[in-house]
């Protein structure tokens, strides 16, 4: 669908994409996750042809190509800077951002009532966007992004500003947008829910590709995919958890609880010794790392990577 | 290139509903007619209180004839042998209108519950009876005086077209007007809907959709459209109003002559073209402005006022050279040139070319706008400095 190759963005004084390279396949939904500043909007907004890349290239498939560029018809896209026509109606909004991608009045009205409808919004499709709450008009721009049904959106935050709830009931809407053949880039802070929704994750950092792949992929390559939850009763001796081989990483949860990593190419067998040593154990599982623990992990790893 | 046109009428369409509001326009002229009505109402009744012939009580009439004391406007009644105290009394019953009291050919009063216009015209009527006096006294033929009096009968041969009657200064100030009111709108609107949107956060998503030039051509269509829509309706109104004031016999007909056809076509072209320009112009500076609170770049929007200034210089000496060529340039042209061809005979080369010049500047305008525009939209927190704009202006 896209294909992202050796991209650099640079702004005055700083490189916002620094030569990446990634690609997105058809009808998956693509996680681009990072922190603040890792040039995740850089690239989106190359990716809507909103700003030009300094060098590389960004190609779609030959079918959403029209002329020289991209069908803008063909894309959809939920800034994270959010903003809609506050003094009008919200149907003639959706209508018109709607006919603007080259949706005829009738249909784009017809997709709207019911995208509306879902989202418990049709009683008030004639009211003045700026009567809806913060949360409703995060809703009627989700829908405005996808109500023409693109071939390909970019979600950027799409959860952000709604409780749990609608986070819940958005991440639905985007897998059910997946399955019905949309491809999705998706941006977002909410760990746990793209773990779910996430086809495939690309981490980046300083506008570098730090790991990426489907999310079980990525466990394998930053934290070996092992968690040890241990719990003691008592004093527990860190030092002997710092000293013991094997042992990456360790997090208390709280006085009894601690959350212990494996180091790459170590075995369970061989701490199991150091753990003992270390305190009364009363309880021990396996668990898998989180999406939110790989995140953070990634970013120290490349942090040490950096200072060497 | 069908579905560019299409997005462009898109916005063309958006744009021009979002600010024009029929009952907008409707409630407006109900206001204004109301008052106009009401200030109409006010003035007859004060004319005709004005023109009510009071009641002069004169109580002495100097050296003057009592006779010659006849007049259409004012009421005089021989007073002098009633007693002041009794006509004091009458005055201040409302029963005269005032007293008039004369001691000399130089030296008379009028005494009035308070101010009155009708006293300028007694004045008036009193320094014609004394000059009268006067003349009389001294013996001189009040023929001659006559003849003295009366100016040089100058009349006036133009080569180029005729004679500008005050018919044609009103024609002219009112195309001027008209002309103001389409460009001023234009700002207003396009510097509204620009940074609203820009702080309202729709930009992104909106360019993320069509082309900047698409963008910006359907918003300075639809802008430039509400302001002809207010042309061509207060035009329309200012010829009903003409053709009724015509039907009670007041002789408003001669401007109404001014208004031909390849007047009004020309006329249409060029404020049209004049107003696309200056909403291209105003697109580009809107783009740039982050707060329109504080930011620097607001008075730049005042600069089409400058050419309609020059405008009014027509209505002294419209034939001037400065003025014809201020007519055919495209900064000035819009103003100018409408207003000399009420004023004056205009060759038939000179519209054909402003709006020929008109019509490059504009395309020019809107595809710098465009440059202008697509870069400095996505600027938040920061405008760009004149040597960016003028860089990007540069590009086209």
């Amino acid at each position: 669908m896209l294909s992202f190759f050796n991209v650099t963005k640079q702004y005055s004084k700083v490189t916002a994409v620094d030569r990446l390279s990634f690609s997105i396949q058809k009808g998956e939904i693509f996680a681009l996750l990072g922190p603040n500043g890792a040039g995740k909007t850089t690239s989106v907004r190359m990716i809507m042809q909103i700003i030009e890349p300094d060098s590389g290239e960004i190609r779609f498939d030959t079918a959403m190509v029209a002329g020289k560029s991209v069908d803008r018809r063909r894309l959809g896209y939920l800034p994270e800077e959010r903003g809609l026509y506050q003094e009008t109606p919200i149907i003639k909004t959706l209508v018109y951002l709607a006919a603007l991608r080259g949706k005829d009045a009738v249909w784009s009205r017809k997709q709207a009532i019911s995208w509306l409808e879902r989202f418990g919004l049709k009683e008030r499709m004639n009211d003045k966007v700026s009567a809806l709450s913060k949360g409703n008009q995060q809703k009627v721009q989700f829908i405005s992004s996808i109500l023409h049904e693109p071939d390909f959106v970019v979600l950027d935050e799409p959860f952000s500003g709604f409780d749990p709830i609608n986070q819940e009931f958005i991440s639905d809407c985007i897998r059910e947008l997946r399955d019905s053949g949309m491809t999705i880039l998706l941006s977002a802070h909410q760990m746990q829910l793209v773990e779910r929704i996430a086809d495939r994750i690309l981490l980046i950092n300083d506008g570098r590709e730090l790991v990426s792949g489907t999310l079980e992929a990525i466990r394998q390559k930053t934290i070996s995919g092992q968690k040890i939850v241990v719990k003691y009763n008592g004093d527990v001796n860190h030092e002997q958890l710092d000293e013991t081989p094997g042992i990456s990483g360790y997090k208390m949860i709280d006085e009894a609880e601690w959350e212990i990593y494996l180091g790459e190419g170590f075995v369970l067998n061989g701490i199991l010794n150091g753990l003992a040593l270390a305190g009364k154990i009363t309880d021990l599982k396996t668990a898998e790392t989180t999406l939110h623990e790989i995140f953070i992990q990634s970013f120290k790893n490349g942090r040490n990577n950096n200072e060497k | 290139m069908k579905n560019e046109l299409k997005v462009v009428w898109e916005v063309t369409k958006w744009e021009f509903n979002r600010f024009f509001k029929w009952m907008d326009l409707i409630k407006g002229v109900l206001f204004f007619s109301l008052f106009g009505l009401i200030g109409g109402v006010i003035g007859y009744w004060l004319a005709s209180d004005t023109f009510t012939a009071p009641d002069i009580a004169v109580a002495n009439y100097g050296s003057f004839d009592p006779s010659l004391f006849e007049h259409n406007e004012l009421q005089f009644i021989d007073h002098a042998a009633t007693h002041p105290d009794s006509l004091n009394q009458q005055l201040t019953e409302g029963k005269i209108s005032g007293i008039l009291t004369i001691y000399s050919l130089d030296d008379a009063s009028i005494r009035v519950p308070s101010e009155r216009a009708w006293v300028i015209i007694l004045e008036q009527f009193l320094n014609e009876l004394r000059r009268d006096v006067k003349i009389s006294e001294s013996g001189i033929d009040p023929e001659w005086i006559s003849s003295l009096q009366a100016g040089i009968g100058l009349s006036r041969e133009f080569e180029k077209g005729g004679e500008s009657t005050t018919a044609d200064k009103i024609v002219a100030g009112i195309a001027i007007f008209l002309v103001l009111m389409a460009v001023f709108m234009g700002f207003a609107y396009q510097f509204t809907a620009i940074t609203a949107e820009k702080q309202q956060r729709i930009t992104e998503q909106v360019i993320s959709a069509i082309r900047p030039q698409a963008w910006i051509d359907g918003k300075i269509l639809g802008i430039t459209g509400i302001g002809m829509i207010y042309i061509l309706f207060y035009g329309a109104l200012g010829i009903a109003g003409t053709l009724i004031l015509m039907q009670f016999g007041i002789p408003v007909g001669s401007a109404l002559a001014q208004i031909n056809p390849i007047f009004l076509i020309t006329f249409i072209l060029i404020v049209l073209l004049g107003t696309l320009m200056w909403n291209s112009f105003y697109a580009a500076i809107a783009a740039t402005i982050d707060d329109p609170n504080t930011s620097q770049k607001t008075g730049w929007m005042t600069m089409p006022i400058y050419p309609v200034m020059l405008a009014f210089f027509v209505l002294i000496n419209p034939d001037s050279i400065p003025i014809t060529i201020l007519g055919i340039i495209p900064f000035t042209s819009y103003a100018v040139l409408p207003a000399r061809m009420v004023m004056t005979y205009v060759a038939w080369w000179e519209p054909l070319l402003a709006i020929l010049l008109l019509m490059i500047t504009v395309h020019l305008f809107r595809i710098a706008a465009a440059r202008i525009f697509s870069t400095a939209i996505m600027m938040v927190g920061k405008e760009p400095t004149f040597k960016e704009m003028f860089y990007w202006f540069r590009r086209v």
